[in-house]
């Protein structure tokens, strides 16, 4: 009798039941880390999967702004290849006319030419900086004149 | 009748017979809010840095006839940093084993921005060689000392295998 009193009821009934003690205390640890790195403006701003941005202490946060990227292989703009880095590298010129053409067209969209036109650069980190003077340099002859580029923030 | 009074001690919680908390609710609600936080969650900070380009430079070319006044420059060779005012070679740091001064180029910035009373502005203009992530560590250097205006601009080797 004693011992039919000791067991717990499951084992009475034949249902088993899992202890989630444990798995409760993993849950409540994940709940607090994601809610502490919870942030709700969320990343504005989603960097391209072919390039590695360079790091730096800077803690001005992105904004929503026309963007070029300068990958290992192609400069790209929402998603279209414009150019490509052999071809660039091939010529002297500064200007990039592909370059050149495509953000005189996206030029309106991007600010007025009073309060001036900006553009953000992601480029990656190990490129050499002739093709970012080259791209600076073309975005600057279609109209640009406020440029930044993204990194990664230093933690 | 020992036996009693030694049970009626011990603490109301476990008089009760052995309860099973109902956790599947707390379950419910861990399933959903994981997932979504999850989703939510950025594990890269991003920033931005602004710059600005020189005055001769398309959209932004000056129309003034004056000369633009000579800003501070910051050149970055592949083996040397220097630090430029005009014509004048202020400072020359060496680059050993492709690790650069950086620590001392900011001592340095500091400095002359005391001692030439320079603005907030601040040039830098890098070899076409130099990766880019040592333009974007020269930036936050030059901001640490101080020059919260940067430009970029590229600096050319002479025949005679000077910088300029």
């Amino acid at each position: 009798m004693s011992i039919v009193k000791g067991m717990a009821n499951s084992e009475i009934d034949g249902t088993f039941r899992p202890q989630l003690t444990s798995l409760i205390d993993v849950m409540t640890i994940l709940l607090v880390f994601l809610i502490k790195s919870f942030s709700v403006d969320g990343n504005l701003i989603t960097p391209s999967d072919d390039l590695i941005l360079p790091v730096s202490s800077s803690e001005k946060r992105p904004r929503q702004q026309c963007t070029i990227e300068i990958t290992g292989s192609a400069i790209i703009g929402e998603g279209e290849i414009i150019a490509k880095l052999n071809d660039v590298a091939a010529t002297d010129s500064l200007l990039i006319e592909p370059l050149f053409k495509w953000m005189k067209l996206k030029s309106t969209q991007c600010g007025d030419s009073l309060k001036g036109r900006e553009l953000m650069i992601q480029c990656d980190r190990e490129l050499p900086y002739s093709n970012v003077k080259k791209v600076m340099y073309s975005c600057s002859r279609a109209g640009f004149n406020r440029f930044s580029v993204l990194v990664i923030r230093e933690e | 009748m020992s036996l009693t009074l030694y049970k009626s001690q011990r603490p109301p919680s476990e008089q009760l017979e052995s309860a099973e908390l109902d956790v599947t609710p707390v379950m419910n609600m861990f399933i959903i809010l994981i997932p979504f936080l999850v989703s939510m969650a950025v594990f890269t900070n991003l920033s931005i840095i602004e710059f600005s380009l020189p005055p001769n430079v398309g959209a932004s070319m000056n129309s003034s006839p004056e000369k633009p006044k000579p800003k501070l420059t910051v050149r970055v060779g592949t083996d040397y940093f220097g630090v430029v005012l005009g014509d004048t070679l202020y400072d020359s740091l060496s680059v050993n084993n492709g690790i650069y001064p950086f620590d001392e180029l900011e001592e340095r910035l500091r400095s002359r921005k005391l001692l030439l009373a320079a603005n907030d502005d601040i040039v830098i203009a890098s070899l076409d060689e130099i990766a880019f992530k040592h333009v974007v560590k020269v930036m936050d250097v030059c901001r640490s000392a101080g020059f919260v205006n940067v430009g970029l601009s590229s600096a050319t080797v002479s025949p005679g295998g000077e910088m300029k």
